[in-house]
């Protein structure tokens, strides 16, 4: 297995843990970008981190994007008092349509053996619609400038 | 709906589903940790006994919460 490889299965077992407790059925593109964001000592999160993107931003900006569009539906994350549910330890999520669609864009851009963490980060960058993009507009964050500093850095 | 705008829209309806299996979630928990049988859960939530025990029995087993079986 490529050092990629390793680096792309710890990425998804962590992102299957944020999935897990979102409720969620599948992993999806924003999970992928916190298990990125968890990745210590990788190229990906430094321009994260650089971004002002650290784990905690991003699950702060994916929290007030999920109150944000809640709301144009009238309704209010402070009227729920959520008691936390269990998780089945053994069960495994499949990927979701966004995590796809990043793992192709990802495929399509680059020979496999040049892959590098912040490829995976690109392709997830690169969603123009959904929960990820808006998430990271809320929290004012420039999307293409930060796509710039990832191509800079690969 | 205030927005007009479809993106909007489009996420409300993302985010309401998220929020809903978040709420079964717990709801399902809640109940059965309180003796609810699993009949009961199911029509409460108006799906087949055994589609709420596909989806919530191992978790559940997990946890050590204690399931009863009959209504």
């Amino acid at each position: 297995m490529s050092r990629f490889d390793t680096y792309l299965q710890s990425v998804v077992v962590r992102a299957e843990v944020e999935a897990k407790e979102d409720s969620s059925a599948t992993i999806d593109a924003h999970h992928l970008l916190l298990a990125v964001a968890a990745q210590d000592g990788t190229d990906a999160q430094r321009v994260l981190h650089a971004a002002g993107l650290g784990y905690e931003a991003l699950k702060d900006a994916l929290h007030r994007e999920f109150a944000h569009s809640l709301a144009a539906a009238g309704v209010s994350l402070d009227d729920f008092e959520l008691p936390r549910a269990s998780q089945d330890p053994e069960r495994r999520l499949r990927p979701g349509a966004s995590f796809k669609l990043a793992m192709e864009r990802m495929a399509t851009a680059h020979r496999k053996k040049d892959l590098h963490s912040g490829h995976l980060l690109l392709a997830i960058l690169q969603a123009e619609v959904g929960t990820l993009p808006r998430a990271l507009a809320l929290a004012g964050v420039d999307r293409a400038g930060l796509i710039e500093r990832v191509r800079s850095a690969l | 709906m205030s927005s007009k705008d479809p993106a909007d829209a489009l996420a409300a309806v993302a985010a309401l589903r998220r929020l809903a299996d978040q709420l079964e979630d717990a709801a399902v928990e809640q109940a059965m940790r309180s003796g609810w049988s699993w009949p009961q859960v199911a029509e409460a939530l108006g799906i087949t006994r055994q589609a709420v025990y596909k989806k919530h029995a191992k978790r559940l087993i997990a946890a050590g919460v204690a399931l009863r079986r009959r209504g």
